[in-house]
């Protein structure tokens, strides 16, 4: 299910501005929003869930535009929103959590929910915990619950925001794991300011800044932009002043520092491999603040 | 709206504060007020079980509506206390039926333990005086003087949120009860005992229990331009300007809801 946001502008009551002209294409399969904090990412994704109104522009899920009144419902019954703070009713089961979503989400036939329901209890490993009330749960479960409320309606397009802050990293893997299968024919959109699990589940990915688009492409080219500028010194004295120090790893020759930086910061200097975060790193020095 | 309805209820009526708050209140009334007694120590005159019936449901008014107010309190804005409200708003389900789900859900669920006294009251009527008709006049009783006035309470929490949190709703709504529904008017400027007064006055004198003619209810007092005779007719209008006051209050809170999405 493709996804076309032609510049779309969100203004908050004050004037704050989360998003600033944004277009973007969004295509089927396993899609990364990078951003820092507050740089627009959430927003954007309340919006394309239908759960705010952008200030102008337009956005078209699978033909239908979800800033109108009928775009809206329609894109809604082909979607699954995992919410960054999702929260549940702790005085619900969750086997009777999903029955009620999935009855707001359409599924009124008895036998096929209550087949839909044990179905994703398992797909989720909460099979156990099915008749357990939600305020007895972890995070980490919570989270499982959240992604099958997502699932109930099988849809076609999945929109996951801050899926795996909080979790073990256990739990992470196991709901990256997840999510890449569900992929698939869907368009899984997974916000997150973790570049690991972007650079473990998806090929293509855009980032956010300030409301803006900064990058749209693939994890390789985002990579590349930190060709030539990823370093490591390693050192007893103090780290490098000359560009943004990614790690810092004790070892028994000093201290050894990451480094991204546009020139080398050191004389014993040598260069490196860059990752994704590094490329991520060496964006977000050149978008204007 | 319907599966809102089925979980708001379900979750309202299992909360243990429901019922032991509307215990302790029921326990205050059958201390102060005879109420298990047949003839409940009130100088009635017949003795019918339609007299019953309206004196039941007029000494249940008094104190348990206090707790139903304070019982919805909170519900409105549970959704987006507990942070659900994310994944409700994302289904195709409007949030139209689903605000009137939960407040029929609520409201049906915060009623029952009122329901259970009074239809209680009505049991033993029955049995203990062989007048199976007091079971009917129960029914019409409680759906004709207190429904109305429980769905525009019910109403008034919903809207009452939006201006204030939960528990300072609940002291105002305290405050409310006794000065709008209960205070004689000639004490004070009051809408007790008025059209817009949630006690069904206007249906248990001018329905149910008709007073004598010439008889008027109360003395003079301010505001009487709200307070017209008692009579079938204002009966009825009592009745439609409970649920036009519902109707009102409730689209307030989903257009206060629709301005948020904006």
């Amino acid at each position: 299910m493709r996804i076309d946001v032609t510049g779309l502008t969100k203004t908050y009551k004050g004037g704050v501005r989360a998003l600033d002209d944004l277009t973007l294409t969004i295509p089927t399969g396993m899609y990364g929003l990078l951003g820092a904090n507050g740089a627009g990412k959430t927003t954007l994704l309340r919006i394309l869930a239908g759960l705010l109104h952008p200030t102008e522009g337009r956005v078209v899920i699978g033909g239908h535009d979800v800033t109108t009144q009928e775009g809206k419902p329609a894109v809604q019954r082909k979607l699954g929103y995992l919410p960054q703070n999702l929260g549940v009713y702790p005085d619900l089961t969750a086997r009777a959590f999903l029955d009620y979503i999935a009855l707001l989400k359409g599924l009124h036939n008895r036998s096929g929910r209550r087949r839909r329901v044990t179905e994703l209890l398992e797909v989720v490993a909460l099979t156990d915990a099915a008749d357990r009330r939600l305020k007895g749960f972890s995070g980490g479960m919570l989270r499982r619950v959240g992604i099958a409320q997502a699932l109930l309606a099988d849809p076609e397009l999945l929109i996951v925001d801050e899926p795996t802050t909080g979790l073990d990293p256990e739990e992470r893997i196991r709901f990256r794991t997840l999510l890449s299968r569900l992929a698939g024919d869907r368009t899984v959109l997974l916000s997150t300011h973790i570049v690991d699990d972007v650079a473990q589940t998806c090929r293509t990915l855009a980032v956010l800044a300030n409301g803006r688009l900064a990058f749209q492409g693939s994890v390789t080219d985002l990579v590349s932009v930190a060709n030539g500028r990823v370093w490591t010194v390693t050192t007893n004295g103090p780290p490098p002043t000359e560009g943004r120090v990614v790690s810092a790893l004790p070892e028994a020759a000093g201290m050894r520092y990451r480094v991204v930086s546009r020139q080398s910061p050191d004389l014993s200097a040598k260069p490196a491999e860059p990752t994704l975060e590094d490329g991520y790193l060496a964006l977000m020095d050149q978008v204007p603040v | 709206m319907i599966a809102t309805l089925r979980y708001e209820f379900l979750m309202q009526i299992r909360r243990p504060s429901l019922w032991i708050v509307y215990g302790l209140v029921f326990a205050l009334l059958l201390i102060t007020m005879p109420f298990w007694s047949l003839d409940m120590g009130l100088p009635l005159e017949g003795g019918t079980a339609r007299q019953d019936m309206t004196t039941a449901a007029m000494i249940l008014i008094t104190l348990l509506p206090v707790v139903y107010g304070c019982m919805l309190a909170d519900r409105p804005g549970r959704d987006r206390l507990l942070h659900v409200d994310g994944v409700l708003d994302a289904t195709p389900t409007s949030g139209t039926a689903r605000l009137l789900g939960k407040w029929a859900g609520v409201c049906l669920a915060t009623a029952v333990p009122f329901a259970i006294a009074y239809f209680g009251r009505a049991v033993l009527w029955a049995v203990t005086e062989g007048d199976p008709a007091a079971l009917g006049w129960a029914v019409v009783t409680f759906l004709a003087m207190i429904v109305p006035g429980l769905l525009f309470l019910g109403a008034l929490a919903f809207a009452g949120s939006l201006v204030m949190p939960s528990i300072m709703f609940r002291v105002v709504f305290v405050a409310y009860w006794f000065w709008g529904n209960l205070i004689p008017p000639n004490t004070m400027p009051t809408l007790a005992h008025t059209i817009f007064s949630a006690t069904g006055d206007y249906v248990r004198w001018g329905l149910l229990h008709p007073l004598p003619s010439g008889m008027v209810a109360y003395g003079e007092a301010t505001l009487d331009v709200l307070r017209p005779a008692h009579s079938p007719a204002t009966a009825w209008l009592w009745i439609a300007v409970m649920i036009a006051l519902a109707a009102v209050l409730l689209s307030v809170v989903r257009l206060h809801a629709l301005r948020r999405e904006s």
